[in-house]
């Protein structure tokens, strides 16, 4: 398969083949975290700018991109999780960012994190203990885990309390697998796709890249797990933390600045009229 | 474990998070590269797990300090730029509905006194117009009625100087007629009967 | 006997999802025609739907791996 035509080592299907040790799957790790703070770095300079006219790369302002980002992952946190949700941009943002970086990443590489399915099970065990340890600093444990018991049953349901409460522990396991195993199925499976095809494309002496007409679906792809894995991730956290009433003196600065961006634009409205 | 995830809270103690993280990462990174677990097809090592969660452990803050307090923070200063622009432009374009209003009274005064003043002039003007018309036929009215009075003095006079005299007349003529002296005091009232008398019938 | 398996997971598998991912885009997008200001909510929902579909599909992608990782182990 080394044939003349072989452009990108993933189109042509050679990463099931080679599955790096420990070290060098985390040198590949701290690639992609590089270019990604590199990126999210370079873009600051463009931050005092008021429009956010920032460095530009093949035409893209950085920093409106960041600044795009930043919106969207507002969008998801004050939409889904609630009013509260905006000190989990940070966390939204950076794995929407790390896993679209790999993403990118494995369609010219053939080795990328978010194809290995170890690497992915770390970032989902990680965002299921967040959405945990979030629970648990919202509601308090007991609250937490009656949250896990399921409605109040007396006399002899209580077994059925039980019960619920192993459903609920296997479906938090389940979550972590299920967000895993959507991410490495994704990537892992849309490089086994172009390998097959690519095995339809040897002809004779010839190296047709088929698999290569599948890289729409495959940019696709990565733009639309990064989105889910951040999307599932708000929604488990706004499932969790929806419960609370009033948060009771946590009213940070950053409320605030919600209050304050949620009125401008009435505001702004006022002033047009 | 889940008490380790503090780290992308609380901006006071970032250092549990990258202690953690950093404990975790060399542990998978080190002892983790024997953990692997044999599942045919998936390729799978607990090590490389065990790495991943403390790196993204380090990460998180790192990123809130890169990517997201910087950003917000630039965010929230052009909101608020913005919104004292906004704030300024809606206090100029008060403040000059103000002096549009201010002047349009101004305006509306002036115009208003100056009607004012034309309207007082013009019924001064008129006052005055009657006033002298009604003095001058007053005056007129005056002089026509002296005149008349004049008139009926000089006819009144004539009339009776003319009576005298024709009283004279019909006396000389009478005396000549009968020739004798007529001047008694009878004949003198008789003439003077008749002559009423023809006045009368005139 | 086995590879035949494997494929038949993949193919069923694949077919249900297909079937199903296209009943949520059919919904989404009424529900969105009809009401194109919700559009945003509805993406959102349309998206989570599809992605516990597609977990099934993976599932069985991801047995089929296994499986076939038996099957060249075996071979």
């Amino acid at each position: 398969m080394n044939g003349a035509l072989q452009l990108f080592p993933s189109l042509l299907g050679e990463a099931a083949a080679a599955e790096p040790g420990v070290p060098m799957s985390l040198v590949f790790v701290a690639i992609i975290i590089a270019i990604t703070l590199g990126l999210f770095a370079y873009a600051r300079r463009g931050y005092s700018n008021p429009v956010f006219k920032g460095p530009v790369v093949g035409g893209i302002s950085l920093s409106g991109m960041a600044e795009q980002l930043y919106l969207y992952m507002e969008h998801f946190a004050l939409g889904i999780i609630g009013p509260h949700g905006r000190k989990y941009i940070t966390v939204l943002a950076t794995y929407w960012s790390f896993i679209f970086v790999a993403n990118v990443w494995g369609l010219f590489i053939e080795y990328t994190p978010t194809a290995d399915f170890s690497l992915n099970l770390g970032m989902a065990i990680a965002a299921v203990f967040y959405v945990q340890y979030e629970g648990i600093r919202h509601n308090g444990i007991w609250g937490h885990f009656k949250h896990f018991a399921g409605p109040k049953l007396t006399g002899i349901m209580v077994l059925v309390t039980a019960l619920i409460f192993l459903i609920e522990i296997i479906s938090e396991t389940m979550k972590m697998l299920s967000l895993s195993l959507r991410l490495y199925g994704n990537i892992h499976g849309g490089h086994e796709v172009v390998s097959k095809l690519n095995d339809l494309g040897q002809v004779g002496g010839w190296n047709v890249p088929i698999g290569g007409l599948l890289i729409p679906i495959k940019l696709l792809t990565c733009v639309v797990q990064a989105l889910v894995f951040t999307l599932l991730l708000a929604v488990y956290l706004g499932l969790v933390t929806h419960h609370e009433e009033e948060p009771g003196g946590q009213h940070s600065a950053s409320d605030e600045t919600g209050r304050l961006l949620e009125g401008n634009p009435h505001a702004l409205e006022a002033h047009a009229v | 474990m889940a008490d380790h995830h503090n780290a992308p809270q609380k901006a006071g103690a970032p250092w549990l998070g990258y202690v953690v993280g950093l404990i975790l990462l060399v542990v998978g990174a080190t002892i983790g590269q024997q953990w692997e677990v044999p599942v045919p097809g998936i390729p799978l090592n607990l090590g490389k797990t065990v790495a991943m969660i403390g790196i993204l452990l380090i990460l998180f803050p790192i990123v809130r300090m890169f990517y997201t307090e910087p950003l917000a923070q630039a965010i929230q200063e052009r909101n608020t730029h913005l919104e004292n622009t906004f704030s300024e432009a809606e206090n100029l374009r008060a403040e000059m509905t103000q002096l549009r209003t201010d002047y349009e009274r101004r305006l509306n005064e002036t115009e208003a006194r100056a009607r004012d003043q034309i309207q007082s002039q013009i019924k001064e003007a008129q006052n005055l117009r009657q006033q002298l018309m009604s003095e001058a036929t007053e005056r007129a009215d005056e002089m026509v009625r002296r005149a008349q009075e004049e008139i009926a003095a000089e006819r009144d006079k004539l009339i009776g100087d003319l009576r005298t005299h024709v009283v004279d007349l019909t006396l000389a003529a009478a005396e000549r007629v009968i020739g004798e002296n007529m001047t008694t005091e009878r004949n003198r009232r008789l003439v003077e009967d008749f002559i009423e008398k023809v006045e009368v019938a005139r | 006997m086995l590879g035949l398996g494997i494929g038949l997971a993949v193919g069923l598998a694949a077919m249900g999802v297909g079937i199903g991912q296209g009943i949520t885009g059919n919904g989404a997008m009424h529900g969105m025609a009809r009401q194109p200001e919700a559009s945003g909510r509805i993406q959102t929902g349309m998206l989570i739907a599809l992605a516990f579909m597609e977990l099934v599909f993976l599932l069985s992608f991801v047995t089929a791996l296994i499986l076939q990782g038996k099957l060249t182990t075996g071979a």
